[in-house]
């Protein structure tokens, strides 16, 4: 018993306008709902904080340093290999001089950049932990606000954003407000 | 003030406005020219692989389309890299049309392969790899390009995944490498703020790499194989009208979209072209920057070794490739361009671009045909001008049909995935609005992130 009051469940609630959406968010943010339990849909791109939402936190930028790192580590390993195990002394300079490998260092640095770049965008697309409620509306242009609560405060939830006038609201187990074409 | 189309204004995001791909027929008699030019394009390069494998002077003009390619649809993607670092919105009809040329793009690596198979040793030439020879030139150009036409499909890819993906049902039931291809879509904060994030990021790449490809392969196809020609401007020269004539091919591209596409069409029109027609104004002026800074230091310093190539390339072997760029890239561009009128009109500025795209091929020409074929690479000079090149017939028909293959590639990837940027749009539709400011009317836009 004490373990279903300490699991998470979700709701999902879809709205016609942005402003009934941020009123959604900020009724659950005065019902002491954390921006990490909450998620906003939408099929079009919002500014950031238009919902009234926290700064949304993503690592894309460090990828393409990491990338970058171990693309040069490659590079050099590559062009001190090829010198060492061949060493002619050209005009002088040394067997590994640096304008002679520079273009190999930019395109494994620049290679691994941009493959660690890919991994991160394809890594970072991923659905926060818990999000799985879904509805095909929100392609349609209605905004869903996604709340995670623990049973016990699921009332809280969706008095917060039932009050924001949704024009559904889904859990789990199907609509709460038994409107059609829901899943 | 130049207003944008109405259309791109009014754009509904409940239920979104959500682009098309192009509707093609082999009935309709463009697309079946463009298929057997296509088709021609194959053959052409198919004849060439068995007859001329390793024969340096019969790759000479693949390796001016290939350096077409390079300068025309490889450098459209900078378009939507520039104007989304830049929050232009005039550019947002246009996106993805100069997105997709990254799909034609990867014809290029197709043909550098024979050409980079038909290269001479370098030793005993100038090069650009000193004594490194583990694998250059052919693995390090190929790992270049290889690079930058990943980035570029990286960038159309990833931008077009919410337009493409569907509804959230449509993506969860894919399987599972399919729905990670759909980056999992379901438009959360999160994806929306990653997807922006890895479009500056990969376009920051792609300019990296666009720029170290045209350093490479301008050295390696070009340079050091024409003893005495030394230059450090060229490479630059190359990457820059190659922005050049990227531009001129968007704006072909939105003109022919304007005419021939009435859907996508009633979105593009004279604000992209008042934009665009500022930056091709100033990328005309660097043609002619560029070339005079190199011609003026080989001029001044008169080193016969540099002063024949100059020759070759310029004076009198290429004299009439030279003079055809010199009105075409230049000339022309530029006399018409400083007319509002020819500049803030889409009809009027596509009928410029056509003969900066046709200049530049004539601008490849001169460059490249000269040191693909010359028989002797090795030294620091050339003892005497070189014969011009000329083309025989499969050249020419190499070049017809491999260029219509190009521009078949483009019309075929548009069929598959909408020229416009839907989501990009509606957001743009979103944060630009047209407002009365006294006695007039002002656009107020939105510039949020």
């Amino acid at each position: 018993m004490a373990m279903q009051t300490q699991a998470k469940r979700e709701l999902l609630a879809l709205y016609e306008e942005p402003d009934q959406a941020a009123d959604a968010v900020e009724r659950l943010h005065g019902a002491g709902f954390e921006d990490n339990d909450i998620e906003i849909l939408s099929s079009t791109p919002y500014p950031e904080g238009a919902f009234g939402e926290g700064h949304t936190k993503h690592r894309l930028f460090a990828f393409p340093f990491a990338g970058a790192a171990c693309g040069m580590a490659v590079g050099i390993a590559w062009i001190v290999g090829a010198q060492v195990s061949l060493p002619i002394i050209t005009g002088g300079k040394p067997v590994v001089a640096v304008p002679a490998i520079i273009q190999i260092l930019y395109e494994g640095t620049l290679l691994g950049a941009v493959l660690f770049t890919v991994l991160g965008v394809l890594f970072e697309s991923r659905l926060p932990d818990g999000v799985g409620l879904y509805d095909d509306r929100i392609s349609e242009g209605y905004i869903g606000i996604s709340v995670m609560a623990r049973e016990r405060r699921l009332p809280d939830a969706q008095i917060a954003l039932e009050e924001a006038s949704p024009i559904d609201l889904l859990s789990k187990e199907g609509s709460l407000m038994h409107a059609p074409g829901t899943t | 003030m130049i207003a944008p189309e109405a259309a791109g204004l009014k754009l509904s995001l409940r239920p979104p406005y959500r682009p098309q791909a192009l509707s093609i027929s082999l009935n309709h008699a463009g697309i079946a020219l463009l298929t057997a030019l296509g088709v021609l394009g194959i053959v052409a390069y198919v004849i060439k692989l068995i007859t001329a494998w390793g024969d340096r002077a019969e790759w000479a003009y693949p390796t001016v389309v290939l350096m077409f390619i390079l300068s025309t649809a490889t450098a459209a993607p900078l378009i939507a890299y520039a104007s989304r670092m830049a929050k232009g919105y005039w550019a947002l009809p246009l996106r993805r049309v100069a997105a997709l040329y990254a799909v034609p793009s990867l014809l290029s690596f197709v043909l550098l392969i024979p050409i980079m198979a038909s290269l001479p040793p370098l030793d005993g030439r100038s090069t650009l790899w000193f004594e490194f020879r583990a694998g250059a030139p052919f693995l390090t150009d190929a790992l270049a390009l290889a690079i930058l036409l990943l980035t570029g499909m990286a960038l159309l890819w990833f931008s077009a995944v919410p337009d493409l993906a569907g509804p959230p049902s449509r993506v969860r039931a894919m399987g599972r490498w399919q729905r990670l291809l759909y980056l999992n879509w379901a438009g959360t904060a999160r994806q929306w703020k990653v997807l922006k994030a890895a479009n500056l990021t990969l376009g920051a790449f792609y300019l990296m790499g666009y720029a170290f490809v045209h350093m490479l392969l301008t050295t390696d196809l070009g340079q050091s194989l024409l003893p005495g020609w030394r230059s450090g401007i060229f490479p630059v020269y190359s990457a820059v009208t190659g922005i050049q004539a990227g531009i001129a091919i968007t704006l072909l591209t939105a003109a022919l979209m304007r005419r021939f596409s009435p859907e996508a069409g009633r979105f593009v029109g004279d604000e992209q072209a008042s934009a665009l027609g500022k930056i091709l104004v100033a990328a005309t002026l660097m043609w002619f920057y560029f070339f005079w800074s190199d011609f003026l230091l080989i001029w001044y310093a008169r080193l016969p070794s540099e002063v024949a190539a100059m020759q070759v390339t310029v004076a009198i072997t290429y004299i009439l490739p030279f003079a055809l760029t010199g009105v075409l890239m230049f000339a022309l561009p530029l006399a018409l361009l400083i007319f509002n009128r020819v500049r803030q009109s889409l009809s009027l500025i596509a009928g410029v671009s056509a003969m900066i795209v046709v200049g530049l091929l004539f601008d490849r020409i001169r460059f490249f045909v000269a040191p693909m074929a010359n028989p002797s690479p090795f030294g620091h000079a050339m003892t005497e001008l070189p014969a011009p090149y000329w083309p025989n017939a499969l050249d020419v028909l190499f070049v017809i049909g491999f260029i219509g293959l190009m521009i078949a590639v483009f019309v075929y990837a548009a069929s598959r995935i909408p020229v416009l940027n839907g989501w990009e749009m509606r957001q743009g539709a979103m944060l630009r609005k047209e407002r009365t400011f006294m006695k007039t009317h002002v656009f107020v836009i939105g510039k949020p992130d």
